[in-house]
């Protein structure tokens, strides 16, 4: 038994292992990246980054693919297409018009019939696109139309995550910081939920430009360093640089002196390296010559410049360039005290403003302010730090960094709620899954009780029957044998005696006496072991004779009221006849009784037996338990196996013998 | 005259043969078993058949049973070693003519066989009497009761009345009562109120 509930108890732990693991796949939902499908080799060349960064031929290429796709009306797969297509142009800051032309047919002619997740670059690239032109509202917008949807799969997840994001950078170059927050806590969230390393590590440096806004050093250089770490991660050293990029925008913004040297390291790094982006170049050439201008090396920093030109030139994005036209203008201020255009600057200012570039426009005040203290004019130069406060605080003011700090720290305690909440789930599922276990282990635990309980009440039923039915047998063959010993007496030795009673020629008087006188004995004897012929004469003739000879042998007053049908089989028959036999010998022997009665009577199905006398009595149970009660056993023994229970009540009245066997 | 003898001794069977014969009977058929006899005896329809009891296949008694369901002519003699009377009662129940002991055949056998003969029902006069001693002699006046009779008288000495007797011998009031009057008839006793209680009060019972 032990054993089966061992066995019983190691099921159940492992069935609670299967249970805990699949629960712990159900709590984070989250979608996985699906495996890309096969694609047509043109597709796969278009479908390659490298093919888009160093063949010139890459657009001539897609153009015919994509219009081929269209006219077979494959438009997911035109649509899948113009997606790469977008990204990789986006990220080049190329918005050039001819593709313009082809996404906003796209987005007027076929969009409408695909759904609506799979077309949300479309949205992105615009938002991108009107990035590039200035127009933040706009950008605003288009991202907007992707965040409202809900993911639905990998890619869509992706997709917003990524909308979320852009729009937290809109939102923290035009100074509205809360937003910019809220924005990338969701960018943070879906981005998780996919596990994309590099999408995090956008949301850090958006974390990084955002908490620099409010002044938060320590967390913004943390979450930059947490970007490149990503970034790192994701083993893209493209993607390093822009977290370091972002690191050295961070010190420059917070004016920290660890900046210079950053930039060095990076520049050094940078040049060394084969795979040049020319975006990269711009960023980190135009951090490199602001560093020589600073240090004064005035003819390096002329190099850097003539070579950040042609970037420039190259890259052609105005963004950019108002990033190189500071620089160079801060170069010049530092060798001629005079910079060419500085009417440009002063020009382009409140186009800036209006624009919400604050970042760009605080560079230009920058410049202009380098300026009026190169020219003396400090009266100007004042004014210019009121008004780079005044953009300063537009980015970041006092009022939105309180609120600010009071959304991270309402952010923060939703985040402990939540994971109290979840804690609190996790530990009720636990609780319910102990629990569970617990009942089910207790509910098995009884079956196997009620089970091994139940066999043994089976195994001794069964052995009470075995010992039954060899009682039984047992008696039945005692009573086999006892016939045939009588009946050889009787038949066979009592049949030669005749013969040779016969076969003496002298007849003597006594001799025939003699072995008449045998053959009676023997005819006793034969009697005493098996009742004569009881097949033939049946019960009730036998114990009718019975009676007669304890009343003539014993000279006992014994009586018989037999109403039986002959409905018991033969040799129950005989053991009934053993136990009356039994009995009314007992009776004879100990009772010391005037008279006793037989009776046996049949009624429904049931036949009764009862065996009474008037003697002196005995204690039945000391008797039982004594030594010499073999013949109440063999009363009690005989009456179970023909089926019956013997009740014996014994007084000073006398004792009755009640038996009941049901057919 | 056509008899059968049917006994599964062969020497048994052979001296009851010889013997039936020496007293002028045909003996038409012997057979060792009950089934062949009673098969002898429908083709053959013989007038006597003597059959031993004990017999293998049917015994002597299934073959009465059979001849009187049969309802054949056949007359039955049952000759066997069994005295018990229970046995008897059994065999008569089947309308035998004759039933003698074994051990009584020589001084038996033929007068049955006359008897038989004649239509007349033949019963061993050593039958009824009991295989163990014979007890009669040690009671004097009261041999002629039976056991009840006996201990009935012996209560009534005892003063106990009929309801109180038969209680105590677990008989009915009226089976004593029944006892009683035969008890006085066979002790030829005068029809008086309480004479027997005044007879056994006398006998010092």
């Amino acid at each position: 038994m032990v054993s089966f509930v061992k066995k019983q108890l190691f099921i159940l732990l492992i069935f609670s292992i299967f249970i805990s693991c699949n629960k712990e796949k159900d709590t984070n939902l989250s979608f996985k990246e699906g495996i890309a499908p096969k694609e047509d080799a043109t597709r796969a060349w278009l479908h390659k980054v490298e093919n888009y960064k160093k063949d010139k031929n890459y657009m001539t290429v897609f153009y015919p693919y994509y219009n081929q796709l269209l006219q077979k009306k494959k438009y997911l797969e035109a649509a899948e297409v113009l997606d790469f297509v977008c990204m990789y142009l986006a990220d080049s800051y190329d918005f050039n018009d001819k593709f313009m032309a082809t996404l906003y047919e796209f987005d007027k002619k076929y969009r409408e019939k695909l759904p609506v997740l799979k077309t949300t670059f479309v949205d992105s690239f615009i938002a991108n696109y009107y990035y590039d032109k200035y127009d933040l509202k706009k950008v605003e917008t288009y991202f907007k139309k992707i965040t409202v949807l809900e993911p639905n799969d990998y890619a869509s997840c992706y997709n917003i995550a990524r909308a979320y994001y852009d729009l937290s950078y809109v939102y923290y170059i035009t100074g509205k910081q809360n937003l910019s927050l809220q924005a990338n806590q969701k960018a943070f969230e879906y981005f998780n939920a996919i596990n994309n390393p590099k999408g995090l590590a956008f949301v850090y440096s958006n974390y990084t430009n955002i908490y620099a806004a409010i002044g938060d050093k320590k967390k913004a250089i943390e979450n930059a360093d947490k970007a490149i770490e990503s970034y790192k991660k994701i083993d893209n050293i493209y993607n390093v640089y822009i977290g370091l990029i972002n690191k050295i925008s961070i010190y420059e913004y917070l004016g920290d002196t660890r900046k210079e040297v950053l930039v060095d390291s990076v520049y050094q790094a940078f040049v060394n390296d084969k795979d040049q982006s020319a975006v990269l170049k711009m960023k980190i050439y135009n951090f490199k010559a602001e560093n020589l201008v600073n240090q004064n090396k005035l003819e390096d920093a002329k190099i850097m410049l003539d070579k950040l030109k042609k970037v420039v030139d190259e890259i052609n994005s105005e963004d950019l360039t108002k990033e190189y036209i500071v620089t160079q203008a801060l170069y010049e201020l530092k060798k001629t005290a005079k910079y060419s255009n500085i009417s440009d600057i002063k020009n382009t200012l409140p186009q800036l403003i209006t624009n919400q570039q604050y970042e760009k426009a605080n560079m230009f005040l920058g410049v202009l302010q380098k300026d009026a203290i190169e020219n003396k004019d400090y009266k100007s130069a004042l004014q210019y730090e009121k008004e780079k406060k005044v953009i300063d605080d537009s980015i970041g003011n006092v009022v939105e960094r309180v609120k600010i700090a009071e959304l991270e720290t309402k952010y923060q305690t939703e985040k402990k709620e939540q994971q109290i909440e979840l804690q609190k789930t996790v530990i009720l599922n636990k609780n319910t899954t102990i629990a569970l276990l617990a009942s089910l282990f207790i509910g098995m635990f009884l079956i196997v009780l009620v089970y091994v309980f139940r066999q043994k009440q089976k195994k001794l039923k069964l052995e009470k029957q075995n010992a039954q039915q060899y009682t039984k047998q047992l008696l039945e063959k005692t009573e086999e044998e006892r016939k045939r010993i009588a009946s050889d007496l009787h038949d066979s030795v009592s049949h030669e005696l005749l013969s040779l009673k016969n076969s003496f020629e002298q007849k003597t008087e006594i001799t025939n006496t003699k072995i008449d006188a045998i053959i009676d004995d023997i005819r006793i004897i034969s009697r005493n072991l098996h009742p004569i012929m009881f097949d033939k004469i049946g019960l009730k003739g036998s114990v009718e004779q019975l009676v007669e000879r304890t009343q003539s042998v014993n000279d006992f007053m014994v009586t018989a009221e037999v109403e039986y049908a002959n409905s018991l089989s033969n040799s129950d028959e005989l053991q009934l006849y053993r136990i009356i036999q039994e009995a009314l010998s007992n009776i004879i022997k100990y009772a010391n009784a005037i008279a006793a009665k037989i009776t046996i009577l049949e009624k429904n199905n049931t036949i009764f037996i009862e065996i009474k006398d008037n003697g002196k009595g005995f204690n039945v149970a000391e008797k039982l338990n004594g030594k010499n009660a073999f013949g109440l056993h063999n009363i009690i023994e005989r009456s179970r196996a023909i089926g019956g229970e013997a009740r014996i009540h014994s007084d000073k009245n006398g004792t009755i013998i009640n038996i009941e066997i049901k057919k | 005259m056509k008899i059968l003898i049917a006994d599964d001794h062969p020497f048994t069977l052979q001296g009851t043969k010889s013997f039936v014969e020496s007293y002028g009977y045909t003996v038409q058929d012997t057979s060792s078993n009950g089934i062949s006899a009673l098969n002898l005896i429908t083709l053959h329809r013989p007038e006597i058949a003597i059959l031993d009891i004990n017999m293998p296949g049917l015994d002597g008694l299934d073959v009465a049973k059979k001849i009187q369901e049969l309802k054949l002519k056949t007359k039955v003699i049952l000759l066997t070693m069994h005295k018990e009377l229970t046995i008897f009662k059994k065999a008569n129940e089947y309308g035998i003519y004759g039933y003698i002991l074994k051990e009584h055949a020589q001084t038996e056998l033929e007068k049955c066989l006359q008897e038989v003969t004649k239509g007349n029902k033949y019963i061993s006069e050593f039958l009824e009497e009991d295989l163990i001693v014979n007890t009669k002699s040690n009671f004097g006046e009261l041999a002629d009761l039976s056991l009840s009779e006996r201990k009935i008288l012996e209560l009534v000495a005892q003063q106990k009345t009929s309801k109180q007797i038969a209680e105590v011998l677990f008989l009915s009031e009226k089976t004593v009562e029944g006892h009683r009057s035969k008890i006085i008839e066979k002790l030829g006793l005068p029809k008086e109120k309480n004479i027997l209680l005044k007879w056994a009060m006398q006998q010092n019972l």
